[in-house]
């Protein structure tokens, strides 16, 4: 069962071109990836399967329901939740306050609620002090919960973010170049979270630039260039896919 | 219910405060487009134009054309002022977007306080440039200082059309607005260019100070609700091209002033603050918004 | 010491600037009360305004939301006690309450379509409002009585209880800014803060989370609008005279100065702040005439040398990893 469905995905920007025509279907459970050479049109997709960008033409389901013109909040409601390229973390707050945000779906209380006090709430608060402990731990940032999240070095503001992406339940994660910006170790270790959270009945959907982690960890893979799908298949197939040589290996290849 | 010779009357003062507002609007994109920052003292600059201009052709008696050149040349020199002494220093130190807004009104207010100290706080005016007015058309009256208005807005706007599109500066200029950091590669000073962007801006200021005044007055506080309604204007029109932040301005300026026939001079604000709700409401990117992004 | 690092983010990051400013304020009280006399209304007059700078913080400060217009909220608390308690007799509790539920009202109606802009767009269309009220309260005679005012309005109390000794005037009012600081902390950490705190750093994070922007901002909004309402109120029964002077320019740049002198977006920046603000002209007024100059070259000097506040002179010796790009 295709947990995400994108038909005839199409978006222009003042004449240009960014998305034309993009399938894509995303199995439940899976760990899928899409990859392509910068300006390949990725970002905008994430952008329009979030909510976060209008399509200009096409249609985009999720869980059998249309999300096309939906707002990015009831999109997230629905279990769709995404990270940003650029790190788009809660300054001013501490590292497990930025997780306790990430409850805000799964959890309730309003003004009332926050002035009173009541026994139910202060349950609450204490569980997701907990389950955010979890997150921290699990992505490895345990010791820093306390720590004001803008003082973490860049590699840690992502793990930041994917705990808290992960602290709001999703169905779908939406990655969006998780590995940007780390360093091989912290690659490695963001591999392999991934790859847990997959494990844990979490279908995943990343964009990556890093063709190594992706063909390492992925189960499908779905290749962006000048806009257009030109291919997809599992990591072995797209290793061997001419196209894909040609216009993104073939030219990383050149580059090294 | 006031006749419809009322109503047109209205409407023709109403094109001429609102080619007035249209100036001011021009002189907030221009910073804005240029740094990002709106400078709420906007409006001090129109009332310094007519504050300078009474005072080199009432007091000092200089003719129109030499009290016009001074003042806007004065008023200019102060906005270049206001950006070297208060708006770059915090620039550099990237001080937070209220800052900056709060540090241009904390300017408006110091300003207003050395005029009343230098001018004190009396309304003052000058007559209009050309005597003998109005013109009649059957029962509707047209002030020579309207078209006086008229034509130097229709200047304003054709000469900085062909200064950001023809000249070499102009066009760097446009290119900070575009992108800042690609315009520095490019070599472009834009510390230089923020400058001539405060100058610009409030010399536009001065110009539409200069032609208001004989129609009405200027004293101290007059900065505040020409700053407002040329802001509201320049939403309007989308924060896009001049033509577009003219427009805005005219179309706020007939609706102000058939709100006065309608409802009373007091509460022509108000009436500016609804049309501007309302606009909002259904044009969130101003009504020229996405034409003038394109212009 | 993890216990310790804890408080001062959910405070806001304070520390030792608060305590130094807690035991200044401490000495300040005291000396008032043995002075008494001018500087007791001085600091009544701090009280009220720190108790709109606590509204002001929730839009302003926790949910990053720019309003230049909060004191037409202010007015509204103000015309409403002194036209319900001078016109009508009501008892000055009832009124002041009254007035936060129009307030209350006004703001979601105005609200509703102002909080889609952003931005300057959202500061100056407040600031419009703010200019809009004050022109109302000149023009609208009938109700407001122009330029006049409203005189006689009855100090607060409650039946036969009337606050009318300017010490207890000055006690309750401490006691009501406590009260609203502490409810300012209690919805700070609360779901409902950390939503409007995360709306301040990065509006697509919080939106990918399921945060209703508009909603929360709106929440934010009419909060802040309750809270001017009720320092307009208290001005009202505290001075004992209105006009439309008291709610103009003067109030959005005088309150703002109080924000963000105390710290923005801390629990008690804008009590310290309104304290420490309303004692700057105090201290300028030998300048005479040349007052309102004085304090605006203050306020400007202030804001070039210390961008982001006065709270970051606790900071200046911490030394800060550049800020990473991704913010907006």
């Amino acid at each position: 069962m295709a947990l995400l469905v994108a038909r005839n995905l199409t978006k222009h920007f003042d004449g240009l071109t960014a998305n034309s025509n993009i399938d894509l279907e995303v199995p439940e459970g899976s760990l899928f990836a899409i990859i392509g050479p910068n300006g390949a049109g990725k970002t905008t997709l994430f952008n329009m399967l979030s909510g976060f960008l209008r399509p200009t033409a096409g249609v985009i389901e999720f869980a059998g329901v249309e999300i096309t013109a939906m707002r990015q909040h009831k999109i997230a409601e629905m279990g769709l939740i995404r990270t940003f390229q650029l790190v788009q973390i809660f300054q001013g707050m501490s590292v497990a306050e930025n997780v306790e945000v990430g409850f805000h779906l799964r959890t309730r209380g309003g003004i009332t609620s926050a002035l009173l006090r009541p026994r139910w709430l202060r349950r609450q608060e204490a569980e997701i002090r907990a389950k955010a402990r979890e997150l921290l731990d699990f992505v490895g940032l345990g010791q820093q919960a306390e720590m004001n999240a803008e003082l973490l070095p860049y590699g840690q503001q992502r793990l930041l973010e994917v705990a808290r992406a992960m602290a709001a339940e999703p169905r779908l994660l939406l990655l969006d170049e998780p590995a940007a910006g780390l360093n091989t170790h912290e690659t490695d270790a963001l591999a392999k979270i991934i790859q847990q959270i997959n494990a844990r009945g979490v279908t995943v959907l990343l964009i990556e630039h890093d063709v190594g982690l992706v063909t390492r960890i992925a189960h499908r893979i779905a290749v962006l260039d000048f806009g257009c799908k030109i291919a997809e298949g599992t990591p072995e197939e797209i290793k061997q896919h001419p196209d894909v040589i040609a216009a993104y290996l073939g030219t990383e290849a050149a580059h090294a | 219910m006031p006749s419809s010779v009322e109503l047109i009357q209205s409407l023709v003062n109403g094109v001429g405060i609102g080619l007035v507002y249209g100036l001011i609007a021009i002189g907030f994109c221009v910073i804005y487009n240029a740094s990002g920052i709106v400078n709420f003292a906007q409006g001090v600059f129109v009332m310094l134009g007519g504050m300078f201009a009474y005072s080199f052709l009432v007091q000092i008696k200089l003719p129109l054309a030499v009290a016009a050149a001074i003042s806007i040349a004065l008023v200019a020199a102060i906005g270049v002022l206001v950006q070297i002494l208060v708006i770059r220093p915090m620039w550099q130190r990237k001080a937070p977007m209220f800052a900056i807004i709060l540090a241009t009104l904390a300017v408006q207010l110091l300003i207003e306080q050395i005029i009343i100290l230098t001018f004190g706080d009396q309304p003052r005016t000058y007559p209009e440039f050309t005597g003998g007015g109005p013109l009649k058309i059957g029962d509707i009256a047209i002030d020579y200082q309207l078209f006086w208005i008229l034509s130097c807005g229709a200047l304003m706007v054709g000469l900085l059309t062909l200064f950001f599109n023809k000249t070499r500066i102009g066009r760097a200029l446009r290119a900070c607005s575009q992108n800042r950091e690609a315009a520095a590669l490019l070599g472009i000073p834009v510390g230089g260019m923020l400058m001539l962007s405060f100058a610009l801006s409030a010399a536009l200021g001065a110009v539409a100070g200069i032609l208001i005044t004989p129609t009405q007055y200027t004293s101290y506080s007059v900065g505040g609700p020409f700053g407002v309604n040329g802001f509201i204007a320049a939403i309007i029109g989308g924060f896009g091209s001049a033509p577009a932040a003219l427009a805005g301005g005219i179309l706020l300026g007939v609706v102000q002033s058939a709100a006065i026939v309608l409802f009373g001079a007091g509460y022509k604000n108000v009436i500016a603050l609804t049309v501007l709700l309302i606009v909002l409401l259904f044009f969130p990117r101003g009504l020229f918004g996405g034409l003038a992004k394109r212009a | 010491m993890t216990l310790r690092v804890s408080i001062s983010t959910r405070l806001g990051s304070y520390g030792t600037f608060a305590a130094i400013s807690a035991v200044g304020i401490a000495l300040l009280f005291a000396l008032v009360f043995i002075q008494g006399g001018y500087l007791l209304t001085v600091m009544q007059l701090a009280m009220i305004y720190g108790v709109f700078c606590v509204g002001l913080n929730f839009f302003m400060g926790y949910t990053g939301q720019a309003s230049f217009g909060q004191n037409a909220f202010a007015a509204i608390g103000g015309y409403g006690t002194a036209i319900l308690c001078v016109q009508f007799g009501w008892e000055p509790v009832a009124a002041l309450v009254a007035s936060m539920a129009i307030a209350s009202v006004a703001s979601l109606v105005v609200g509703y379509p102002t909080l889609r802009l952003r931005g300057h767009y959202l500061a100056m269309a407040t600031f419009a409002l703010g200019l809009i009220t004050y022109d109302l309260s000149v023009q609208w005679t009938s109700l407001t009585q122009g330029y006049m005012g409203y005189a006689g309005i009855p100090p607060l109390g409650i039946g036969r209880f009337v606050v009318e000794d300017e010490r207890l005037k000055l006690v309750c009012l401490m006691a009501i800014l406590l009260f609203s600081l502490w409810l300012s902390g209690r919805l700070r950490n609360s779901r409902f803060g950390r939503a409007l705190r995360a709306i301040s750093t990065s509006e697509a994070g919080a939106a990918a989370l399921g945060i209703r922007i508009s909603q929360y901002k709106l929440a934010a909004f009419v909060i802040a609008a309750v809270y001017a309402s009720a320092a307009g109120s208290l001005f009202a029964h505290t001075v004992g005279f209105i006009s439309p002077e008291v709610f103009g320019l003067q109030m959005v740049v005088v309150t703002f100065t109080m924000l963000y002198v105390g710290g923005v977006g801390t629990v008690l920046g804008p009590a310290i702040g309104a304290i420490i603000a309303s004692l700057l002209p105090e201290i300028v007024r030998g300048a005479g005439r040349f007052q309102d100059i004085a304090y605006a070259l203050a306020l400007l000097v202030l804001l070039i040398y210390l961008p982001k506040g006065l709270s970051t002179l606790a900071d200046l010796g911490k030394r800060r990893p550049a800020e990473q790009g991704g913010g907006n």
